[in-house]
């Protein structure tokens, strides 16, 4: 396992080296006056090896400094080690270290940033770089660069570089980032004396530099800046348009003779100053004060008309109450804040140390803001300058304007809070249904009528007429209205009211409304923006997303053999609802309440209505076909199933006549990519997408594909919450219901950057209100939910081999079982229970049969189904107990879950000091443990308290049930609070399911499992032992 | 041969000051321009011309502005260069006290110098003291060069003209320094006119570097969280807006025409931008 670090050099550019838990930890030289080859970190071609997309690295070797005792540097606290180091005594000291890295270039750089860790694990170090990358790209989205010139590497040529200029709040970012910076990202050697690390604040200076400038070639590149030339280019090329095409260019390189670029330098000079100057500690903040008004304040309507004009809300000269006032900030701390009077006095808390001359920096800040914001040359006509008042339409003009120019120019603009948070007015639709929906049975379909009306709004609150004439006479841009301050161009009102004189064509069914409500503003064509869409009955409860709610539950269907728990009820009648109205539904309950069950329900309540139905196209990951095929013949047996995957799938004619008989078709992901053009042929009842997260790249194969298949309704399952994944909702929610978010780009613009990158609110409130109708998400601590559940849900997880453990099962079957049939007595005994153990470790990963020390990878497909539902786990911020038998699978298993979820995960095994193991015990019951805790199942079966974690998973079988009760007890303790999900992992056609089977028939058991674990399956015939080992076709997909 | 005659062109010099403008003009503000007018308004078009060359190629050497007068020294044809002075009458105490009173009352003034920038309706402050900033003619310089060319205003003259315009252009105290009140001293007068006194203790903190051996405690880890990025809703090309002007064209278009275009296009999502 690694764990790969970076580091900024000003030669080398972005640097990877990475620490390897293998080797030895102790170096062999003892001279630490010089730089060693550092013992344990990994090679160049080992961080290739688990990062392939950084092939395009320059090796190279670097020296660090880093805490080391005298012969061992000491491990970064991302490294992960199945025997946790021990340090002998000694100061840690700073010393000299050789590491082989790979170098990247900034525009290599800026690609690498974004590379997710899976089979190892990125230190802070990497994340931190991100950051600075991510704050590169900002500056050169939001176009804070201006084109230089830099000498180049000989004299012949020069280089033409976009600079980026940092003013205001970036500058205040750049210094947060160089106080974040780990140290471990400063600590490349400047030379052999060098012990204090390069300065944070050059190297984010270099880094940003450099990366910015490879942002902006990345997307200015394709495009020249200058039009084609027409006929020959001249043979001695301007120097002007040299440097011009060099900026959009890879090779930033030009050729020119000095006394030009001389030349351009120096006309360039104003701009290769400009923003540098800003850098200062200080700097001018606006900060706007509202006129104060008695509570409750006069209102909008409170003025006649005829008055209004003279009053506060009405227009003309500037009225008192509006003033924008001026404060010197820190640019270091920007809660230092000073008003100018203070400055002009000459006082000001800590004014003095702060700043050298804070008076004649408020001038210079005032003189320059005064050229952007022409208004302020007014109140500068004073001596002590310290603030002004803007009347109305000024402070609108500011708000609406003048403040984001003025921010980006490096000033900080203060507005009311009401502004950020700000209502406008808006039109509010309302729909009435023509026949009130009686909820349930009262058929509300996409044809039902509707009455429809535009109103106008402030926010969710109709306008009254009274209020409306008052607003249409006041003609101001702000008014207060019902306490509060309200943004309204006047223009934007007449419109409005015009609107509502003469509506276009109104919506006329549920249809149409609920197109209406999933729509973005400003794809509408109204001349204010829509604040929201009401409507009552059904189509209400619909938009509201509280359908699932308010509907009728649809009772358990006949033939299904389950009980359906309330909630689920809900969830089958909220399916059923949206599939009546042909809206796709993402039905997105935590792991462990039952998905399966609910769709299951929702197959066989419609068939039940309509056994004419054409089948159901359902797709999931390889390693759930079988759990689903199991789940649909235990829960719905009437309902038929075919599996559409396997290299003995049908197709053509075939596979016509296979549909015609089947109910619901299984296929995986990959099935359905590569028979994409025959599926694509038929149009299904029902597209169901299983583990939906599978689309969550739409630029991947599979998710185009998806695309293509036609279908009356279409539901997605999944467990990982979107909410924090706005590119995963977009995916999904398109396949569902296709455009109904916009194209990806628009999305990207419109939610997830805002959203992700600038925090905003609204962004997401809209969001959430356009796909509530088509999401339902239950949690299993929602109090509706939690009382439904029992205390201990127990799961089969079934799953399937890989290609490459099912042939070694196969020969390991077929070895061992020519030396059972020539064994008796003791030696048979032996041979049947080397037997079980060597099969066992097959399922659990090939690498744990033959200790070949290989890669993990993806060649188990039980650790391939333990990942899918670790996600799900650690996505819902709940913590899981790992039991298995074998120490050597969990020694695998350690570093590689601590990569691929950037995690500590503990380890408890027989050989674990009792020291050690109650400090673990602690760790793991804290809040901010770890969460994932591997136990091998003797030495954890007992007498620990581990009740933090409320999933419990058994990844091998002892087929005993007391003993594994024993040990899910670890968790379904007293003090446990909720509800605990224990998955027992089972491989389709193996003996794990054989036995399983064999328990679960009570008859063929008797006690003899409960005393004696895995003996009694000793003295079975050899034909029994054979059915017993022998791989069912069904056991792996390929 | 003729080895007496001196050469046709100036002695080069190494590093000389150089005009920043290429062709056309030279002043760039109105301000600097007042100056230029001044000087043009002599005549003697190839002489001018003459001297913007040499202001261009770098031939003047040292130049120092001083109250009452601008010394510098330009290379010519020979090997000594030449001494070159302009002078101007200086204000006197009385009448600077008046202009630093007007300006005390009206912070307007000191913004927009500090802000880089002569305020436009500088010269009224002047005025109200019955003074000029600007010389109304040549006839209120003294122009001298110690070439042997007896036309005034020679080509040295010229291009120290030139270049002064130049810096008045960078430094806008550049003028009422040479006028008699340099900048320190103006804008002591006018903070003390202000509030009365200066703090006194300064502190200028400087950006420490802790050294590494300091930080082997989290020597891996973040050393405090970066804030997220705020959001922001200038348009991408509003930079393009708020930088001084030059005096670059490529292919006979604006430099900020040429880019604008392309600021535009950093702000589109990715996918728009990539498709041009």
């Amino acid at each position: 396992m690694l764990a790969v670090h970076g580091f900024w050099s000003e030669d080398l550019g972005l640097c990877l080296w990475a620490e390897d838990c293998e080797p030895a930890v102790t170096s062999p030289s003892q001279a630490v006056r010089s730089a060693r080859p550092h013992p344990f970190a990994a090679g160049a071609d080992d961080i290739v090896d688990v990062l392939p997309q950084v092939a395009r690295g320059v090796p190279a070797v670097a020296t660090l400094l880093l805490p080391s005792l005298r012969r061992s540097p000491l491990d970064s606290p991302e490294l992960v080690r199945v025997q946790p180091r021990t340090y002998a005594g000694g100061q840690p000291m700073l010393l000299a270290w050789t590491v082989p890295v790979l170098c990247f270039d900034p525009a290599a750089a800026l690609a690498v940033l974004e590379l997710p860790a899976v089979e190892a694990r990125y230190g802070a170090s990497m994340h931190y770089l991100a950051q600075v990358a991510a704050l590169s790209r900002d500056l050169a989205e939001r176009g804070r660069v201006l084109p230089a010139i830099e000498p180049g590497a000989d004299h012949s040529t020069h280089v033409g570089r976009w600079r980026p200029v940092l003013q205001g709040p970036d500058i205040v970012a750049r210094h947060a980032l160089a106080a974040a910076m780990p140290p471990v990202c400063r600590a490349e050697a400047a030379g052999p004396h060098d012990t204090s690390g390069r300065s944070p604040s050059d190297l984010v200076s270099h880094a940003t530099t450099a990366m910015a400038d490879a942002a902006v070639r990345e997307r200015l590149s394709g495009a020249g800046l200058l039009p084609r030339r027409r006929g020959r280019p001249p043979r001695r090329m301007p120097v002007a348009e040299a440097w011009i095409e060099s900026l959009t260019r890879a090779d930033a390189r030009f050729p020119a003779g000095s006394a030009d670029v001389g030349e351009l330098r120096r006309a360039l000079t104003p701009w290769a100053e400009f923003g540098l100057g800003a850098t200062g500690p200080g700097r001018l903040t606006f900060r706007l004060v509202e006129p104060e008004w008695d509570a409750p304040g006069p209102d909008v309507t409170d003025v006649a008309p005829e008055e209004s004009t003279g009053g506060p809300d009405g227009r003309g000269g500037p009225s008192p109450g509006w003033r924008l006032e001026f404060w010197l900030q820190s640019v270091e701390d920007p809660s230092l804040l000073v008003p100018a009077d203070q400055v002009w006095g000459g006082g000001g808390v800590g004014l003095g140390r702060w700043l050298d001359r804070p008076d004649e920096l408020l001038l210079a800040e005032l003189g320059r803001a005064s050229t952007i914001y022409p208004v302020l040359a007014d109140a500068l006509r004073s001596p002590r300058p310290g603030g002004v008042d803007l009347g109305i339409e000024g402070t609108y003009d500011l708000l609406t304007v003048a403040a984001p120019v003025l921010e980006q120019a490096g000033f900080g603009v203060l507005v009311p809070s009401w502004w950020t948070h700000r209502r406008t007015v808006g039109l509010r639709g309302s729909a009435h249904s023509a026949r009130d929906g009686v909820l349930a049975g009262g058929r509300f379909s996409r044809d039902s009528l509707v009455d429809f009306q535009w109103q106008l709004a402030v926010g969710d609150d109709l306008l009254t007429g009274d209020e409306l004439a008052a607003l249409a006479e006041t003609k101001a841009p702000l008014v207060r209205l019902r306490g509060q301050w309200v943004a309204l161009d006047p223009e934007h009102l007449r419109r409005g009211l015009d609107f509502l004189d003469r509506p276009p064509v109104l919506p006329t069914n549920a249809a149409e409304v609920i197109a209406l409500a999933a729509a973005h503003p400003d794809d509408l064509d109204t001349p204010l923006p829509v604040t929201s869409i009401h409507a009552d009955g059904s189509l209400g409860e619909l938009l509201a997303g509280s359908a699932e709610r308010a509907l009728q539950p649809l009772a358990t269907p006949p033939g299904f053999e389950a009980t359906l728990r309330p909630y689920q009820q809900r969830g089958l009648s909220w399916l059923a609802f949206l599939s009546d109205l042909g809206l796709g539904a993402c039905l997105a309950d935590d792991m462990g309440l039952g998905k399966t069950v609910q769709l299951l329900a929702l197959e066989a309540h419609q068939r039940g209505e309509r056994p004419e139905a054409r089948p159901t196209l359902l797709l999931c990951p390889m390693s759930l076909v079988g759990n689903w095929q199991r789940e649909a013949a235990r829960f719905a047996p009437h309902l038929r199933t075919y599996a559409h995957h396997g290299p003995e799938r049908r197709h053509g004619a075939d596979l016509e006549s296979h549909l015609e008989k089947a109910d619901i078709v299984l296929t995986t992901y990959q099935t359905a990519t590569r028979d994409i053009d025959e599926l694509a042929a038929y149009t299904w009842e029902r597209l169901v997408l299983d583990e939906a997260q599978a689309v969550k790249n739409s630029r991947s194969r599979s998710a185009r594909a998806v695309r293509r298949l036609q279908a009356g309704h279409r539901v997605a399952l999944t467990g990982t919450p979107m909410e924090n994944r706005l590119s995963e909702l977009w995916s999904i929610m398109d396949v569902l219901n296709p455009g109904i978010l916009g194209s990806a780009e628009l999305f990207r613009a419109r939610y997830a950057v805002p959203v992700e990158r600038h925090g905003r609110s609204e962004p997401a409130a809209r969001l959430r209100t356009i796909t509530r109708p088509y999401l339902l998400r239950r949690v299993k601590t929602d109090p509706t939910i939690i009382d439904d559940l029992p205390e201990k849900i127990e799961i089969k997880q079934h799953y399937r081999l890989t290609t490459e453990q099912a042939s070694l099962y196969q020969s390991v079957v077929d070895e061992m079982m020519r030396r059972i049939e020539t064994s008796t007595g003791i030696e048979r005994r032996g041979n049947v229970l080397a037997t079980m153990t060597k099969l066992k470790q097959v399922c659990n990963h090939p690498a744990q049969l033959l200790h070949d020390h290989s890669p993990v990878g993806a060649r188990s497909g039980k650790v391939n189904r333990l990942e899918e539902i670790a996600e799900e786990i650690l996505a819902e911020g709940d913590k899981a107990l790992l039991f298995t038998q074998y120490t050597d699978f969990a020694e695998l298993l350690l570093p590689h879950l601590s990569a691929r979820f950037d995690t500590d995960v503990l380890y408890l095994h027989g050989g674990t000091p009792k020291g050690r193991r109650d400090e673990m015990v602690e760790r793991f019951q804290s809040d901010d443990g770890p969460p994932l805790f591997l136990l091998s199942l003797k030495a954890g079966g007992t007498g620990l308290n581990l009740t933090a974690a409320n999933h419990v998973i058994h990844l091998d079988r002892w087929w005993n049930p007391a003993v594994e009760n024993q040990a899910t007890d670890r968790a379904f303790r007293i003090g446990q609070k909720r509800s605990v999900q224990v998955r027992k992992f089972i491989c389709v056609g193996t003996l794990e399911e054989k036995i399983d089977e064999m328990i679960e028939d009570k008859k063929a058991l008797a006690d003899a499992v409960v005393t004696d674990g895995e003996q009694w399956l000793t003295e079975l015939s050899a034909r029994d032992l054979r059915d017993l080992f022998t791989l069912s076709e069904d056991a792996t997909d390929e | 041969m003729s080895s007496w005659y001196p050469p046709a062109r100036p002695r080069p010099v190494a590093d000389g000051i150089r005009a920043r403008s290429k062709r056309g003009a030279i002043a760039q503000t109105w301000w600097s321009e007042r100056f230029i007018e001044v000087l043009e308004s002599l005549g003697m078009d190839a002489r001018l011309q003459r001297g913007r060359s040499y202001a261009r190629k770098g031939q003047v050497i040292d130049l120092t502005v001083e109250p009452g007068s601008v010394t510098a020294l330009v290379q010519g044809t020979r090997a000594r260069p030449y001494r070159v002075r302009i002078g101007v009458t200086p204000f006197d105490k009385t009448a600077w006290a008046k202009v630093t009173e007007v300006l005390a009352d009206n912070a307007w003034y000191i913004a927009k110098l500090l802000a880089g920038e002569m305020p436009e309706d500088i010269e009224s402050v002047f005025a109200s003291v019955a003074l000029s900033l600007f010389p109304a003619s040549a006839d209120e310089l003294s122009l001298d060069c110690t070439c042997p060319d007896w036309s005034v205003p020679c080509k040295h003259l010229a291009a120290v003209f030139y270049l002064l315009a130049e810096s008045f252009d960078e430094d806008p105290f550049g003028i009422l320094a040479w006028r008699g009140r340099d900048r320190a001293d103006l804008l002591e007068t006018l903070a003390a006119l202000r509030a009365g006194t200066h703090p006194a203790d300064r502190d200028t903190s400087t950006d420490t570097v802790v050294p590494l051996a300091d930080c082997l405690d989290a020597f891996y880890t973040l050393q405090a969280q970066a804030p997220p990025a705020a959001p922001v809703s200038a348009p991408s090309d509003a930079l393009l807006d708020q930088v001084p002007a030059l005096e670059v064209t490529v292919r006979g278009a604006d430099l900020v025409d040429v880019l604008r275009a392309a600021y535009v296009r950093l702000g589109l999502p990715a996918d728009h931008a990539a498709d041009g």
